[in-house]
């Protein structure tokens, strides 16, 4: 089974030199050998398990990796840390559980550390209560670990039938005030429920999406609201087409990110015309291998700064 | 579950022993090598069990005497009177001595003890030797170790009707690597395989985190406890977070510092211009010592519960002392060592960032922890007006050893007392030379454990085609104040101008605290390695490794010298 997990009295290449330095190396599968703790946890936690659990683990970010919302507050986080660590420690998983822990141990000291998470929330696109402040208890909070999709409602498109409030009264709620449903807790009610909800909408405003997409659309569609002004739709301040809205808006904050990284790395350090090439090259092959899905995962899960990493 | 059929153990394994033994059944014991006392603890099944000697004892007294031709330990043998201790026959002390060179200045302090330690001062292993029918028997820390830890496992397979293999050992937080592996060695000599060695203020947290977990469990909140622990010959501090049973270690602080310098400082204090007397190797010199020694101990132990204390002591070779000491004496002359303990605390609890009122337990434990100073002093560092009280001082560290030993051997219990974990962090920074003589962490001091860094590194020549990568373990600046663990070359570096090859520095340590260091070179428009990436097990180094950074530095000069790639500030 899965002894391949672990190579044994065997070199295999580190994968952090096929890795250009923009990128962190913490999720890098490493040569060791066989140490002598491994036997005897071996018997509490079989390798299959572990072997699963370090194959979901990749393609996670930290948040989903704690398995915690992006929202949490640091007691939440060291719990599910705790938690988790109780789980997959290499002392109760053995040798597999090393990758998973190491990533732990860096998703930890990320969310942990404000400034260090404000920046990983940057890099993965993910806005805790940046865009909804303003509008507090208009985005849905989420139940239990984060999945990879969550329930939207284009409120242009609702037209206030209640149906899925009925269907999935912990899930949706009416808004009185607007006239139409939206989303107040993510998978607030079983699976089967919010199928039934989602099939029973007239007019098919409620979307699967993607979580990342979630907090755009979601800021989006209650842009600039005024009290007592506009029921639903056609309102100057809300898109007519809250998802080429989201996309254009998507793409505006990659730009901006873009830009201030670019600047960012002009200043960081000077580097000789060949060392430049060199990054440049890099990180274009490792774009195509990410795209090939072979290191996919170490980029999904990580894409942080190199430098950042170092700051202490 | 499908097994390989076979496995070999590294070279660079220290413990040479076969080491996965898929059958696998016996709960390791914890094992607390002292420097001046030992104890063993067991799991039995419900609780932390504490063995007895024949003698009905739970500590015993660490020491080996060559007396007769076959050593005895302070385990099983019984000793008529103190002094037989003193004789020159038996050997001490040795937890001060392992894996240490003799420009060590704790090798040099210990030339006092009445034994022979003779150092040439060139970074090699000292010389120990013990006085066996009027002749100078030389032996070795790890040999007076292993001999004790023989017997200590005699002891336990009596008491426990079975044989013991699988130890956990705790360990000062100050140790080096290389000590480590002496400690290894001594395992391995004694027939005993090493499942982990825990850092003495650790095991005390895996045992506060179980009092804890019964009290506050999954949803209880964090407690965040100080744990000061100081014996004969070191002083640790660790600042853990607990909660439900999870104890994670946020720093760790350790010196060479105990209640053996303690005593030293009171000798000399008792006996003024008494240093030749100390290092003296004659015979009615030791003996002389060795009284003043036993008059000092008992007199420090007096002054923990009376304020002052009469010493009356002849030492027979004419000399007499007879004096008064109070407590305030005897805190003067060891100002040093209790600032040194202060300063410990407050390293270890700014490392964990933790500020005072955090704090909601502080677990002063280790023979030390009875000097009122020692207690007084860590109340008001950490600004508490009082003290964990739920353990006993003597018995935390080997207690929690034997937890560890439990949870490790996948033990697990009905009532959920054995459901633990220790999340542990390197006690000392690792990194390697660059910059000239300077010494680069890469893994800082009190990161949690796995950890896996890098760093890159450039050269310091133009077309040089060589770098040497030399690790070292330690908190000093300079390369020299730091304990060196080993160094390896890179070659076939591409010519090119300085500054132009990548260095990849790559260090990784696991949850056993293995550390294996990897470097290869990155040349610009390749992100393949030019050659094959060397991957080093540390520690490499053996005795006598103080020599090596100096032949190295004369074969070598800065020739093959690394330098930092300027980083972002």
């Amino acid at each position: 089974m899965s002894v391949s997990a672990v190579s044994i009295s065997q070199f295999s290449l580190p994968k952090a030199f096929q890795v250009e330095d923009h990128f962190t190396t913490i999720s890098k599968p490493i040569w060791r050998w066989r140490r002598q703790g491994s036997p005897a946890s071996r018997i509490r936690c079989g390798k299959r398990e572990a072997g699963e659990m370090l194959a979901t683990s990749m393609g996670k970010n930290y948040y989903e990796l704690l398995g915690v919302s992006v929202d949490s507050n640091a007691q939440k986080i060291k719990q599910a840390y705790r938690n988790l660590q109780k789980k997959y420690h290499p002392d109760v998983a053995g040798q597999e559980g090393h990758e998973y822990t190491l990533k732990l141990n860096e998703a930890y000291k990320v969310l942990m550390r404000e400034n260090l998470r404000k920046e990983y929330d940057a890099s993965i696109g993910e806005m805790r209560g940046n865009y909804s402040s303003s509008s507090l208890g208009r985005t849905s909070s989420w139940n239990g670990p984060l999945r990879p999709q969550g329930l939207f409602v284009d409120e242009n498109a609702c037209i206030g039938c209640r149906e899925c409030v009925h269907h999935a009264s912990s899930t949706f709620i009416f808004d009185e005030a607007l006239g139409c449903a939206r989303v107040k807790l993510q998978y607030g009610d079983d699976e089967q429920k919010i199928e039934v909800s989602v099939d029973s909408c007239p007019v098919n405003c409620i979307h699967w999406v993607e979580k990342e997409e979630l907090p755009v659309l979601e800021f989006l569609i209650q842009s600039q609201p005024k009290e007592g002004f506009g029921i639903f739709g056609g309102g100057w301040e809300r898109p007519a087409n809250v998802f080429m809205a989201a996309k254009s808006f998507n793409k505006q904050t990659h730009n901006e990110k873009h830009g201030r990284n670019s600047r960012a790395s002009t200043v960081e350090e000077e580097e000789t015309p060949a060392q430049a090439k060199a990054r440049a090259d890099a990180s274009r092959k490792i774009n195509m291998e990410a795209a090939s899905g072979l290191f996919s995962r170490f980029w999904q899960w990580q894409n942080k700064p190199f430098w950042g990493e170092k700051e202490e | 579950m499908a097994e390989p059929a076979y496995t070999v153990a590294s070279d660079s394994e220290i413990t040479g022993e076969e080491k996965s033994s898929a059958t696998f059944s016996e709960t390791a014991i914890g094992i607390d090598i002292g420097t001046s006392q030992c104890s063993v603890a067991v799991w039995n099944g419900s609780q932390v069990e504490l063995l007895k000697n024949t003698r009905n004892q739970k500590m015993m007294r660490s020491y080996v005497t060559f007396k007769d031709e076959n050593p005895s330990g302070g385990v099983s043998s019984l000793l008529e009177n103190e002094q037989d201790v003193l004789s020159g026959a038996a050997i001490f002390n040795m937890k001060r001595l392992i894996g240490r060179v003799d420009t060590d200045p704790v090798v040099h302090s210990s030339k006092s003890l009445p034994f022979l330690v003779q150092t040439l001062g060139i970074g090699v292993r000292p010389l120990i030797a013990a006085l066996v029918n009027n002749v100078w028997r030389s032996t070795t820390p790890e040999e007076v170790v292993a001999i004790f830890l023989v017997e200590l496992k005699a002891m336990a397979e009596i008491r426990l009707k079975r044989p013991i293999k699988n130890v956990v050992l705790t360990i000062p937080a100050s140790f080096s690597r290389f000590q480590l592996t002496r400690i290894e060695r001594a395992c391995a000599m004694a027939g005993l395989h090493v499942l982990r060695l825990m850092p003495e203020p650790t095991a005390v947290a895996l045992l506060y985190a179980q009092q804890n977990a019964s009290q506050n469990s999954n949803t209880g909140s964090e407690k965040i406890a100080l744990i000061f622990n100081m014996g004969a010959g070191y002083c640790d501090v660790a600042v853990t977070a607990t909660a439900g049973g999870v104890s994670q270690i946020k720093a760790l602080a350790g010196s060479a510092i105990g209640g053996e310098d303690l005593l030293q400082n009171m000798m000399r204090h008792l006996l003024p211009d008494s240093e030749s007397l100390l290092t003296s190797c004659r015979l009615d010199d030791i003996k002389s010592v060795g009284l003043l020694r036993v008059a000092t101990q008992e007199a420090i132990h007096s002054l923990s519960s009376q304020t002052n204390v009469q010493v009356d002591v002849d030492l027979g070779n004419g000399t007499k002392i007879c004096k008064v000491v109070d407590r305030g004496e005897f805190e003067e002359v060891n100002q040093d060592v209790f600032d040194k303990c202060a300063s410990l605390i407050i390293q270890c609890l700014h490392d964990a960032k933790v500020d005072t009122e955090d704090v909601s337990d502080v677990i002063v434990v280790g023979g030390c922890s009875y000097i009122p100073k020692i207690k007084s002093l860590v109340m008001s560092t950490c600004k508490k007006q009082e003290l964990y009280k739920g353990m006993n001082p003597l018995e935390a560290a080997v207690s929690g050893a034997a937890l560890e030993g439990a949870v490790a051997s996948g033990l697990s219990d009905p009532f959920g007392s054995l459901d633990l974990l220790t999340i542990q962090a390197t006690p000392l920074a690792i990194g390697i030379r660059a910059d000239g003589n300077n010494f680069v962490p890469i893994i800082p001091r009190s990161t949690t454990m796995p950890a896996q860094k890098d760093l890159i590194f450039t050269t310091a020549h133009d077309n040089q085609a060589e770098a040497l990568i030399i690790v070292y373990e330690g908190e000093g600046k300079r390369v020299e104040e730091n304990h060196l663990l080993g160094y390896f070359k890179i070659t076939g570096i591409p010519l090119a101008p300085k500054g132009v090859p990548e260095i990849r520095v790559i260090l990784d340590i696991d949850a056993s605290s293995v550390l294996r260091v990897l470097a290869g070179v990155l040349m610009p428009g390749s992100h393949q390695p030019v050659n094959p990436v060397m991957g080093v097990r540390m520690p490499t180094v053996d005795d006598g490794h103080g020599w090596c950074a100096e032949a190295l530095n004369r074969a070598y000069g800065s020739t093959l010298d690394l330098v930092t790639v300027q980083r972002k500030i």
